[in-house]
């Protein structure tokens, strides 16, 4: 079994939706030759900016921290981490960073597109489209790029998200922090009419806005779904399917694939099907996991472990708002999601006030409610160095899953670079974890 | 109160931290412990409370945050909060933190949820230059100072505000008049002395710090004996550099520190904050616009480099001591641009990667006597 599931192993999915996803969101997989076909602007962006509006202006995008999760699963990320390394990027940095300035690096060296490179590479951007929303390396990403490698226009929009003590419910502290919202969505749509120099088509932003909430109506149930037992769908299966709302949020395509899966777990779920036949442990996940390696869930599988539910890149409960104003209807949707993620605690995931539709991560008391409502054993949570502002708080919340007595394995790798995966000591952990598990699971959950 | 002045009560202030704190709150004054300089001390300070800038221990291993926090992660604050869980702060009567970065911006949550100060606060501040963000800002300070003033039970009127920012002036004055005798060959004021009267005033009222400046530069000036001469001039650029361990290794070689770009060095006095009708919008200008720490986003022109290299040159730096702190991202990110620029300005420059301890001080001591003889 070691063998089909050792290092550095792809992933193997348990529905069919997911496993043929390239189906649904096509142009998505075929960007790359499309783009060279299609002679548009191109703009590279980040997740935060509002995926609805980037389909309001028909841009063709590429996402370099995406791009990274390639890289990583092509397992091409270790050389181009090196490459920025030898340019004078610290190791510490985040490794999306590290990959998208490695392969600059590359691209300025040899004059063209590193042969090693996905999908032909990410393309020349016309302009960055970056977001500050979850941490400081992607202002100073983008900036880094414009500093150091391409003269291009960079527009960075600027989330600001409210301390965890903050009062919400006061009117003038949300007012304070929709001016925000609405003067950098604002800003963000002048910049991309100079560039493309096309007007903001209201009506047709209404359209993609209705698209993305209907989305999350199926992806929100779907997760919904994953409570039964045994659970219908893991996380080798979630890790795909998010791809739709990070990139595509607002497309007729998120659309059928989020109403196709749905109806696919939905069935598992009548049926009784499980991801696996023994369903031993239930498991949470927090952290950004190794794309590199994503085999990992099912080595966990062989160990009879499905995880039910991820923090990272959770919804929540979706957030149906009025669209008569389309754009005041995005500023309400960010606000109303924040007010959700700091009802259940955000002193450790603080950037909660994000244009698109998805937490970084979710609070410790939704995660206590989670151990409830998903039939948790306990959970996992992925340290990684290169990424402190997805890791740091993963020990608070060890700390207040101990108060309810669900226990949390913390280990440590990275999302993208594999040289920090050590693959016994990690099996290892996984192993051990398990018996603490095994030892702790005739107890109630308080 | 101390009855000691000029260097000697700076050095007596540095070495006793916290007592000058101590002797205000036993004498009825509250005192307020903060991280950065995004929360403005004059806020606190028209307030009537001493805002007190929190230090940093190199002694002190970091062992009980490792409880709450990961080990990794800015040492500087993972080493701010191992010592309020050991009680080194048990002088302050709140805590107040700004967005100075991701970890600050975690930390918060994490510190005040576990160690429950009876206060506590956060200044958010955004990221871009732009019209709105300084004006969320500025909203901000707003809520700042209701809250001072909740704490306190003392109104900060304009004038009171405006009066306080005229003191914190003050001693921005002096301290640029103090730093320009370091233009001097020699340095009539070694780095490790200024250092010693930079920390002292983390923890002074306004109005003693100007009291102790003062004493100071007239004390600098009428030394008999100029120090000897050195062959190396060297500027320090990088985060905050609040402890002699780092100074002193360098000055213990053939070399001055003469300049600096870093938190409570010359990034908090450089630039007066402008006394303007509503003084908020002064803070605004000093604390946001003009305040040149990395973690805001001043675009990606090269140019917003080029203060340091001419800071370099007005005090005839011979090289740049690149100090950054483990994985601070903002400064690590800029690093490699700001070498380029550097070498292009006929300055070489030495990065030192430190978690603060400077345990590894054997291998650090020999990087930078070999960076001192290529300078000499």
């Amino acid at each position: 079994m070691d063998q089909v599931f050792g290092e550095m192993a792809r992933a193997i999915k348990s529905t069919e939706t997911v496993r043929h996803i390239k189906k649904y969101i096509s142009s998505f997989y075929e960007r790359g030759q499309r783009r060279q076909a299609a002679h548009t602007q191109l703009v590279w962006n980040m997740l935060g900016t509002g995926a609805e509006i980037l389909q309001a202006f028909d841009l063709v995008g590429e996402w370099p921290e995406n791009y990274g999760t390639l890289c990583a699963a092509q397992q091409v990320a270790t050389g181009f981490c090196q490459e920025a390394e030898a340019e004078g990027y610290s190791n510490e940095l985040c490794s999306y960073v590290r990959n998208t300035l490695g392969y600059l690096r590359q691209c300025r060296d040899l004059e063209r597109v590193p042969p090693r490179a996905p999908l032909g590479g990410m393309g020349n951007p016309n302009f960055l489209l970056g977001s500050g929303l979850i941490c400081e390396p992607r202002y100073k990403w983008f900036q880094a790029i414009g500093t150091h490698f391409l003269e291009v226009p960079i527009f960075n929009d600027d989330p600001v998200s409210p301390p965890y003590d903050a009062d919400l419910q006061d009117p003038r502290l949300a007012e304070h922090y929709k001016a925000q919202i609405r003067a950098t969505l604002q800003a963000q749509i002048t910049f991309l009419e100079e560039q493309t120099g096309k007007k903001l088509n209201l009506e047709r932003f209404r359209e993609i806005m209705s698209n993305s909430q209907e989305a999350m109506k199926y992806w929100y149930a779907t997760l919904e779904l994953r409570k039964a037992v045994p659970c219908p769908m893991g996380s080798e299966d979630y890790f795909t399917a998010i791809i739709p709302f990070l990139y595509l949020a607002g497309k007729s395509e998120a659309v059928d694939f989020y109403r196709a899966l749905y109806e696919e777990v939905k069935g598992r779920v009548d049926r009784r099907i499980g991801v696996i036949p023994e369903e031993k442990y239930r498991f949470c996940w927090l952290g950004i996991p190794p794309w590199f390696n994503m085999g990992l869930f099912n080595y966990l599988q062989t160990l009879g472990v499905v995880v039910c539910v991820e923090s990272t890149y959770y919804v929540g409960q979706p957030v149906e708002v009025d669209l008569a104003d389309p754009l005041e209807g995005l500023v309400e949707r960010t606000w109303k999601t924040a007010q959700y993620k700091q009802m259940h605690g955000s002193e450790v995931n603080p950037d909660i006030c994000n244009p698109g539709v998805f937490n970084p991560g979710v609070g410790p008391e939704l995660i206590k409610r989670w151990a409830g409502d998903y039939n948790l054993d306990g959970a996992i949570a992925h340290r990684t160095r290169s990424c402190r502002a997805t890791s740091m708080g993963q020990l608070y919340i060890k700390n207040k899953l101990a108060e309810i007595g669900l226990p949390l394995l913390i280990f440590e790798s990275d999302m993208v670079d594999p040289r920090a995966w050590s693959d016994a000591q990690v099996k290892m952990r996984f192993q051990g974890f398990l018996e603490t598990v095994e030892a702790r699971k005739g107890k109630k959950l308080s | 109160m101390n009855a000691k002045k000029g260097l000697a009560k700076a050095v007596e202030l540095y070495a006793n931290k916290g007592e000058r704190a101590r002797e205000l709150r036993a004498q009825g004054r509250k005192v307020l412990g903060y991280v950065c300089l995004f929360a403005p001390p004059e806020i606190m300070a028209a307030a009537g409370v001493l805002p007190y800038r929190l230090r940093g221990d190199l002694q002190e291993p970091i062992t009980k945050a490792h409880d709450l926090v990961e080990p990794f992660g800015c040492p500087y604050m993972r080493n701010l909060l191992d010592q309020d869980l050991k009680e080194k702060y048990d002088f302050l009567d709140g805590l107040v933190m700004s967005h100075s970065c991701d970890t600050v911006q975690r930390f918060y949550g994490i510190w005040t949820l576990n160690k429950k100060p009876s206060f506590h606060c956060f200044v958010n501040v955004p990221h871009t230059l732009t019209p709105w963000s300084r004006e969320f800002f500025k909203r901000e300070l707003i809520f700042f100072r209701e809250k001072i003033e909740n704490f306190s039970g003392n109104e900060i009127s304009n004038d009171q505000l405006k009066k306080t920012i005229q003191e914190y002036n003050k001693c921005r004055v002096l301290l640029r008049k103090l730093y320009s005798l370091r233009k001097e060959d020699p340095p009539l004021l070694s780095g490790n002395e200024g250092l010693q009267v930079l920390v002292a005033g983390m923890g002074l009222p306004v109005n003693e710090f100007h009291s102790l400046l003062h004493e100071v530069t007239k004390e600098v000036l009428g030394r008999s004996q100029r120090p000897a001469r050195k062959a190396v001039r060297l500027m320090i650029y990088g985060s905050i550099c609040d402890d002699l361990g780092l100074v002193q290794l360098l000055e213990e070689g053939d070399a001055y520190v003469v300049i600096d770009d870093t938190c409570i060095g010359t990034r908090s006095f450089m630039h007066d904050v402008p006394e303007t009708s509503d003084p908020l919008d002064g803070l605004v200008t000093a604390y946001f616009d003009s305040f040149p720490c990395p973690r805001t986003d001043r675009g990606a022109n090269r140019a917003r480099f080029e203060y340091i290299a001419n800071f370099a040159k007005e005090y005839q730096a011979n090289g740049v001591i690149m100090y950054i702190y483990s994985y601070c991202d903002p400064h690590k990110l800029d690093a490699p641009d700001i070498s380029e620029m550097l070498k292009k300005e006929g300055l070489r420059a030495l990065i030192i990667d430190d978690d603060y301890s400077l345990s590894n001080q054997a291998a650090i001591r020999m990087r930078i006597q070999a960076f001192l003889e290529l300078l000499i």
